[in-house]
């Protein structure tokens, strides 16, 4: 007869968004193909929503295929990563397993698509409150910004929770030297492994003059950061 | 000799005011809440009463939808009273978009009001966050009820769309103040330990109320001069919508010389 997992054991949001080091610590040494699939269903679900109501300003097809994509970086991201966030672990003096430090990158995004989830009826009301993005109308650059804004705003703060969080984790794993260090080199190759996934899966809202499609034609032409720089050269001719 | 008089027993701790006993230690927080009069009273007199019923799990949701029922039917005379201005078609479009626009402010806020407290530190489950939403509607739209006769002796005695709105929307201030103090104090006992996050979500509750005022246009003004709801290329700010309405009127009146 198999006995239930201890309390501490099982998944619940509550405690994830606490920041019960204490206990999320315990998952992550408990941690079972249980838990992955939560959270997987979490940033489906929580990223998914996001994704659409951000995509169905411009069509409700597009926002079928960014509640698709958003979730798929954030799993490509943490899969992607997986080994060398592992490799990355103890030789910054972390003696955590694989699993461990994959559990660990997977609830910060976890938690970060729980926020977006939340937010995502604010932005289906934000996004029924604007002028449709095809409208051509005098106040549409105004609803862009507004938009852009929104979005960075709404991110920006999924984000920075969720690696607070990360790093109370890792605090409480590895102590406060090793954390910080640890969590600096996570989120530079998560960024850079998910700044080009987005690029690639690009468009979540998608320009007006272009079809609405799952992935630009070009999809794999160039990269993200190459695509910062020609903007900036744009804007600064000289630079 | 009397032991007694040797040993005398230790002084006591000094009580706590009642506002400060812990959440059940309160004689009034047991007693039962039943029904719309029994939530009205906890909601104005005993708000402790209403954390204390939540908190327990087993009628929370009797509880959330009693709260719920009374800010509904609430809302929805006061919405008739807005709709008195103009009469006609906004005797019940007024009361239907203003009783819809509640629901879809709470319904849409509910999600990060949640976020908030966990990440503020409270153990609150959902069903005590929705029970704490539902207080502070119950409470704001019982206030404008209490509002309600000062605002129709108004509606029949100006013609200024501006006015009646600009009364309207400072009477929902108001009244949503005092919800929000429910909301905060409700929390507390619910073990917020940060309210930085609560503060972040009252203001986005508060947009969001306020961008109804444009979304559900027109709400004060003549129901048959424009469509039921703008039309997707007439969507605008809440701002924007209030800065067109006072320019409109301004248009409209002469300039009195008396």
């Amino acid at each position: 007869m198999t006995s239930a997992p201890p309390k501490s054991a099982r998944f619940q949001l509550g405690p994830l968004l606490r920041g019960e080091a204490e206990v999320i610590a315990g998952w992550i040494t408990r941690w079972t193909a249980g838990h992955t699939w939560r959270h997987v269903a979490l940033i489906v679900a929580g990223a998914g929503a996001f994704g659409a109501a951000m995509g169905v300003w411009r069509a409700p097809a597009q926002a079928g295929f960014s509640a698709v994509k958003l979730p798929l970086i954030l799993l490509a991201t943490a899969a992607g990563n997986a080994l060398l966030n592992g490799l990355l672990a103890p030789l910054l003096g972390l003696n955590l397993r694989l699993r461990e430090a994959f559990a660990a990158v997977l609830m910060s995004f976890a938690l970060a698509a729980a926020i977006l989830g939340a937010f995502s009826p604010l932005m289906a009301f934000l996004v029924w409150n604007l002028p449709p993005l095809n409208s051509g109308s005098s106040a549409n650059a105004m609803a862009h910004s507004v938009m852009l804004l929104t979005l960075v705003a709404v991110i920006a703060f999924a984000g920075v929770t969720a690696n607070l969080r990360l790093l109370q984790l890792l605090r409480r794993l590895g102590g406060e030297v090793i954390a910080p260090r640890l969590l600096f080199a996570w989120l530079a190759v998560n960024l850079l492994l998910g700044s080009q996934l987005s690029w690639i899966l690009r468009p979540f809202i998608g320009t007006p003059s272009l079809p609405v499609e799952f992935l630009r034609t070009g999809a794999f032409h160039g990269n993200f950061f190459e695509s910062v720089f020609s903007t900036i050269r744009q804007l600064w001719p000289d630079f | 000799m009397n032991e007694s008089n040797l040993n005398p027993p230790p002084p006591l701790p000094p009580s706590l005011p009642a506002d400060e006993l812990p959440l059940g230690e309160h004689p009034h927080d047991c007693n039962p809440i039943v029904g719309a009069l029994g939530v009205i009273e906890a909601v104005l007199r005993h708000p402790r009463r209403i954390v204390f019923h939540l908190n327990q799990g087993s009628a929370t949701g009797r509880l959330v939808g009693l709260l719920l029922a009374v800010a509904l039917v609430f809302i929805a005379v006061y919405g008739a009273i807005v709709g008195s201005f103009s009469g006609g078609l906004q005797w019940w479009a007024a009361p239907l978009k203003i009783t819809g626009g509640l629901v879809v402010t709470a319904a849409i806020c509910l999600p990060s009001l949640y976020i908030f407290a966990c990440l503020g530190g409270s153990p609150a489950r959902l069903g005590e966050v929705a029970g704490a939403l539902g207080g502070l509607m119950a409470l704001a739209t019982l206030l404008l009820i209490g509002f309600a006769p000062v605002a129709w002796l108004f509606s029949q005695s100006t013609q200024s769309v501006v006015v009646m709105g600009g009364l309207h929307l400072l009477f929902w201030l108001v009244a949503a103040g005092f919800g929000v103090r429910f909301l905060k104090t409700a929390f507390r006992r619910l073990g917020l330990r940060s309210e930085n996050g609560l503060n972040v979500w009252v203001v986005i509750f508060l947009l969001v109320s306020l961008q109804m005022t444009a979304a559900l246009r027109p709400l004060v003004g003549p129901g048959d001069k424009e469509p039921l709801l703008p039309r997707p290329e007439d969507k605008k700010f809440f701002v924007a919508h209030w800065f067109d309405s006072m320019d409109a009127q301004a248009r409209r009146t002469p300039v009195r010389r008396d």
